[in-house]
């Protein structure tokens, strides 16, 4: 049994700090993906768990051990690195028993660790081979394979499919998967890739400026973001955000404005919030099969992005804004999505709704969350009136 | 005659022109030839004054004034050369090994480890390494010899052991092959490292086992030029051993200490005998480990 707890755990170089007051725990056999943009301190912390590096503040548990200042040979982890890190003076024998070996485990042990891990990931027959002669992909299993071979408390992996072509990257991803399964220990994997913790990981923790944003099951991130950052950096293609007020009558800003009783929610009249709102959740004026939409809102299209399954829709709510394709959504532009067999065209003037169950509400100066739903009665009521007008 | 000699000078120049390849291949082997000539010469010409007769050695020319192969036994008859070459080895060895096993150490250190003072603490050891040798003689002497007090303890005498030579030697190696280790080591990805550190070493072990294996050009670069060195030494060895084979006197000085035996003449040609004997082991060596020093000067001077 390894659970693995992070307490208070802060890392700090001479001018930067890296990890500020992590707390984490993952229990026994829990896949963990640390999610977040470069340097937001997810590799850090990994660090800090492997004993790589030595947290400045803060202590680290692995099982019912504190392992705060181990060495990390005495923790019980095997790590899969980024950069793979074979041993390119050793062949696949050598690199996968090169912990076994240290342990002065007997010959037969050895070899049949050995063997059982080649099998596991595939790589009966190339033992014997040096690391220079194989592919990536086959790299890369020779690494998982010596990580498995100790038969560790926690896996760490680091990025470990960060070099792999995408064809190879999607196999690896369900091999990790059967993998976590078979030998049910626990995984902490670090990505940058917001697509491989939705589809691997138990929990997702998202990481920004070395803090701790959220950690919760990959759909609750995705549906019940904690705060501005979690909702911006999960979902692909991005949430969409609207800056502007809480009035007495819901919210208001130059473009959008919807209404809503704020008074039930716990946020002052009058306080600046942003509204954020996923582009599945945006629908076109003549898509009725929702009754929780907010009131028509007209907007122009302007680019169109195809992707096969749906189309991706760039919608201006002024028409001095200029697209920015590059960094996503700018703000007096919003991105739709709508199924294949729309016929949006590109310019054109069009009416479009919001569905309210989905549309969330951040306080805009903390960035937290205020609620994820707004309430469906009153659009109810509402859009009685707004027909019968 | 001249006209034959012109007809062929323009041929030359025609098919230079035509064909460069074959006027840089010529003068590829033109150089080298040249090259080849200057390094061997020295030994053709110990070879010379050794097969010639030591009655026979004034006014040299180019070819011996007599054939006297037998010198290369007598050579053993009068100085026992083997031992001399015994003693050079051990001592060589002990001075590889220490500056091996200090330098990868030291290496490490200023390769692959941050802490305070790393660059000024490098630039006071290549400035030292600077220093003229003979300036510590006397210091070192003393130190050596059992002749100054620490402490209140006076040192060990050393004179006539193979310390006395190995600690100064030691110490004069270290300075350049601390820098060429340190380019090595520093050379060496972090990720394998930590790799070894996760699999079950300490960061000593990660050194030995994947650091100093993978840096392999390098120490054998380190070790050979020291082995070299010390092997060819004759300056300290000269103060701290008398010069006779049983007190570890290394060969250099066994082969000048003919000079010093006989009154009258100087045997040269037992000299260049002995030199040429010595050689040997230092051939091999070479020849052994040439491929790996080639690529370990390389690999040292062009750091990525």
């Amino acid at each position: 049994m390894a659970q693995v707890t992070l307490d208070q755990v802060t890392k700090r170089y001479e001018d930067v700090t890296a990890v500020e007051n992590m707390n984490l725990d993952i229990d026994h056999g829990e896949f963990i993906c640390f999610v977040g943009p470069s340097g937001c301190g997810k590799s850090t912390t990994m660090e800090t768990i492997a004993g790589l590096t030595l947290p400045t503040d803060g202590e680290i548990y692995i099982g019912d051990r504190e392992v705060t200042n181990l060495p990390p040979k005495d923790r019980g982890i095997a790590m899969v690195f980024q950069n793979i890190a074979l041993f390119p003076h050793m062949d696949v024998y050598d690199n996968i028993s090169f912990g076994l070996r240290l342990r002065d485990y007997p010959q037969d042990e050895i070899d049949r660790r050995v063997e059982r891990a080649a099998d596991i990931v595939q790589l009966e027959g190339m033992l014997g081979r040096m690391p220079e002669e194989m592919s990536g992909g086959q790299r890369q299993r020779v690494a998982i394979a010596r990580a498995i071979v100790r038969e560790p408390d926690v896996f760490l992996m680091d990025e470990p499919l960060a070099n792999l072509d995408a064809k190879l990257k999607v196999h690896m991803r369900t091999e990790l998967q059967r993998l976590h399964k078979e030998l049910d220990t626990t995984i902490i994997y670090v990505t940058h890739d917001q697509e491989e913790a939705m589809t691997m990981s138990d929990r997702i923790a998202v990481l920004n400026d070395g803090k701790l944003q959220q950690i919760d099951p990959p759909l609750t991130c995705y549906n019940e973001p904690d705060n501005l950052f979690v909702a911006g950096f999960i979902g692909s293609p991005s949430m969409n955000f609207v800056s502007g007020t809480l009035t007495d009558s819901g919210f208001e800003s130059e473009h959008v404005s919807i209404e809503f009783d704020a008074s039930a929610l716990d946020v002052n009249i009058g306080a600046e919030v942003t509204i954020g709102v996923r582009p599945e959740d945006i629908y076109p004026t003549d898509d009725y099969e929702l009754d929780t939409l907010t009131r028509t809102l007209t907007v122009d299209t302007e680019v169109l992005e195809p992707m096969g399954d749906e189309i991706f829709v760039y919608l201006l709510l002024d028409d001095d804004v200029e697209t920015d394709l590059s960094g996503g959504v700018t703000p007096g532009q919003l991105l739709m999505s709508v199924g294949p067999d729309s016929d949006i065209s590109e310019d054109e003037t069009i009416e479009i709704r919001l569905d309210r169950s989905n549309i969330h509400l951040f306080d805009a100066q903390t960035g937290e969350a205020i609620t994820h739903s707004l309430s469906t009665e009153w659009s109810d009521a509402k859009q009685q009136q707004d027909i019968t007008q | 005659m001249l006209s034959t000699l012109n007809k062929w000078f323009e041929r030359f120049a025609e098919t230079s022109f035509t064909n460069p390849e074959r006027i840089y291949r010529s003068l590829f082997y033109f150089g080298t030839t040249i090259f080849v000539l200057f390094t061997l010469f020295p030994f053709y010409w110990l070879f010379v004054l050794a097969v010639t007769p030591n009655e026979l050695i004034s006014n040299m020319g180019p070819f011996p004034k007599g054939f006297n192969p037998s010198i290369f036994v007598t050579v053993f008859e009068q100085l026992p050369i083997h031992v001399y070459i015994f003693n050079s080895i051990v001592i060589a060895l002990m001075v590889t090994f220490a500056v091996i096993t200090l330098g990868s150490l030291a290496g490490y250190a200023f390769g692959r480890y941050d802490f305070k003072g790393r660059q000024p603490l490098m630039l006071t050891i290549l400035v030292i390494s600077y220093f003229p040798p003979a300036a510590f003689l006397l210091p070192l002497y003393r130190l050596l010899t059992g002749n100054l007090e620490l402490l209140g303890m006076a040192t060990p005498d050393l004179y006539n052991t193979p310390w006395a030579v190995a600690f100064p030697l030691s110490a004069l190696a270290l300075p350049f092959s601390i820098f060429v280790l340190t380019t090595f080591y520093q050379q060496i990805p972090d990720g394998l490292e930590d790799a070894a550190r996760v699999e079950g070493t300490t960061r000593l072990g990660a050194l030995y086992r994947v650091i100093m294996p993978l840096s392999l050009p390098g120490i054998t670069t380190v070790g050979v030029l020291t082995f070299i060195i010390v092997y060819n030494e004759f300056f300290f060895s000269f103060l701290m051993t008398d010069g006779s084979a049983e007190n570890w006197s290394p060969l250099v000085w066994g082969i000048a200490g003919i000079i010093f035996e006989q009154q009258y003449t100087t045997p040269y040609n037992l000299m260049a005998a002995a030199s040429i004997i010595g050689v040997i082991p230092i051939a091999i060596l070479v020849l052994i480990a040439q491929d790996k020093i080639v690529s370990g000067l390389t690999a040292g001077a062009l750091k990525e």
